[in-house]
């Protein structure tokens, strides 16, 4: 059984680039400020989710274990 | 009769090129949405609205070679038409001048070779070229920051990603300077942009050629897959490796000349600096991307009818969005004019924002990183010669022609 993953976006660093919702579209969606926000963190593997958050320009993206705390990204 | 041109419109003239941020200031206090009839386009000048517009890439298309069948702006000679021809087929072929879908199905095969975690593996490469060009620049005991600093280093490293061969470069940069003729005004400027064009699809055709066959692990061999992927074609693969030859480090170049000038400019800066270069070196170089941004303005063609502050802007009509003076916006930072090194927060949007974020923002950071530190570190004393300085006649970038420094 995967672990749960606890995953938010830094709204003070989000630029709106939108490339996490291209890699997890079901992960992540835009707001009405279109920066992106978390729609639901067990839609994709915890790969996928770690793809996406790599792949943010500006590294808004926040992972970690949601049971442990451990921060996997960044 | 003579066409006068109307002052307060000429974005080419020379005040507004020495000192956009008091004309195109003023533009954002008092009219912010403002119709240039000289040009006729708008001029978006605050930092919301800049926000707001660049988010919404499906009202402001970025296709603008594309979609605006008008002559170029300002005007060129009518003989040259044709070369203007050839630079819109050209532009046309850039992925930044594309929309989604396409655009994003471009920049997926670019964007993770340029994630902040793969350009940090660069950093190291970065630090021991500047250290080489700095030991150059202090046996000499001078330095011009552009030409010796400035210049060399980003073309250096975007050259090495594309596996450039070092004696090719000063060639590369050759080309480049010709290149940079998209965003002026000069009446003949077609000729020098059309022959940088040609000269870099006829550069670059080879290497192509050779990764395709051979793929490495260089950046042309991953625009060479996007074409076996079928996503470019061999056209786009060419315009595109230009592109990035010359994006790679033209606005990098702008970063460590206007920084550099806004470290002398500002010794209690560089004082605060110096305590601290490795720690303060991130938040600094955000300052400088803020306080005097590499890019000026970037251009949009309306997709529909779209109001703003009370203003209708009609479908196609052109638009461009400043940098400049939305960096400056006193509702976006407080004390605009001010050099904070400490800034926090600063959201600039030197950059951009939105889908077409700029690619190479974190190669660029790492860059001026690097070279503000070993400056802080090497010339305590750094003084430039700030008297008589000149910028490149450009309203899409913002280029000091050189930049004396002397130290003790």
């Amino acid at each position: 059984m995967a672990r749960k993953l606890k995953v938010w976006v830094d709204h003070q660093v989000c630029v709106g680039n939108a490339m996490c919702e291209a890699v997890a579209p079901k992960v992540f969606r835009l707001d009405d400020n279109r920066q992106s926000e978390v729609a639901d963190p067990t839609a994709a593997s915890e790969a996928t989710i770690l793809e996406a958050a790599e792949n943010c320009p500006v590294s808004a993206i926040v992972v970690e274990d949601a049971e442990t705390g451990e921060r996997l990204f960044p | 009769m003579l066409n006068v041109v109307p002052v307060e419109d000429n974005m080419f003239a020379s005040d507004v090129i020495a000192n956009p941020y008091a004309y195109y200031g003023r533009l954002r206090d008092t009219d912010p949405v403002h119709w240039n009839e000289t040009y006729a386009l708008w001029v978006i000048t605050r930092y919301d609205d800049l926000v707001w517009l660049t988010r919404h890439h499906e009202l402001f298309s970025s296709a603008v070679f594309r979609n605006d069948p008008r002559p170029a702006y300002p005007a060129i000679d009518e003989a040259d038409n044709p070369l203007y021809d050839y630079v819109r087929s050209y532009q046309g072929d850039q992925f930044i001048q594309h929309d989604r879908p396409e655009h994003l199905e471009m920049r997926r095969v670019m964007h993770s070779y340029f994630t902040p975690k793969s350009m940090e593996a660069w950093r190291p490469f970065v630090r021991d070229a500047v250290k080489e060009l700095l030991d150059a620049a202090e046996a000499k005991g001078e330095m011009d920051v552009m030409r010796d600093l400035a210049t060399p280093l980003p073309v250096l490293v975007i050259a090495q990603m594309m596996g450039v061969p070092p004696s090719e470069r000063p060639y590369v940069r050759q080309l480049a300077e010709k290149l940079l003729y998209i965003g002026r005004g000069e009446y003949d400027r077609m000729k020098p942009l059309t022959e940088g064009m040609r000269g870099m699809i006829d550069y670059v055709s080879p290497m192509v050629d050779e990764r395709i066959d051979n793929p490495g692990d260089d950046f042309i061999s991953v625009l060479a897959q996007g074409e076996k992927r079928g996503i470019f074609s061999r056209h786009q693969v060419l315009v595109n490796t230009s592109l990035l030859l010359l994006a790679g480090h033209e606005t990098t170049i702008n970063l460590l000349c206007n920084g550099t000038l806004a470290f002398t400019r500002h010794p209690d800066q560089w004082e605060l600096f110096k305590q601290d270069p490795e720690g303060r070196a991130k938040a600094a170089t955000e300052e400088c991307l803020r306080y005097d941004s590499p890019v000026i303005s970037i251009q949009r063609i309306a997709t529909e009818d779209v109001e703003m502050r009370g203003k209708v802007l009609r479908k196609s009509d052109r638009i461009r969005w400043f940098i400049s003076p939305a960096n400056r916006d006193p509702d976006a930072f407080p004390d605009p004019d001010t050099f904070d090194i400490e800034r926090h927060p600063n959201q600039h949007v030197a950059f951009g924002s939105g889908t077409h974020h700029c690619l190479g923002a974190t190669l660029a950071r790492v860059e001026g990183q690097e070279v503000f530190k070993a400056l802080a570190e090497r010339f305590p004393n750094l003084r430039a010669q700030t008297e008589g300085l000149d910028y490149q006649p450009s309203i899409t970038f913002r280029s000091l022609k050189a930049l004396p420094v002397t130290w003790d």
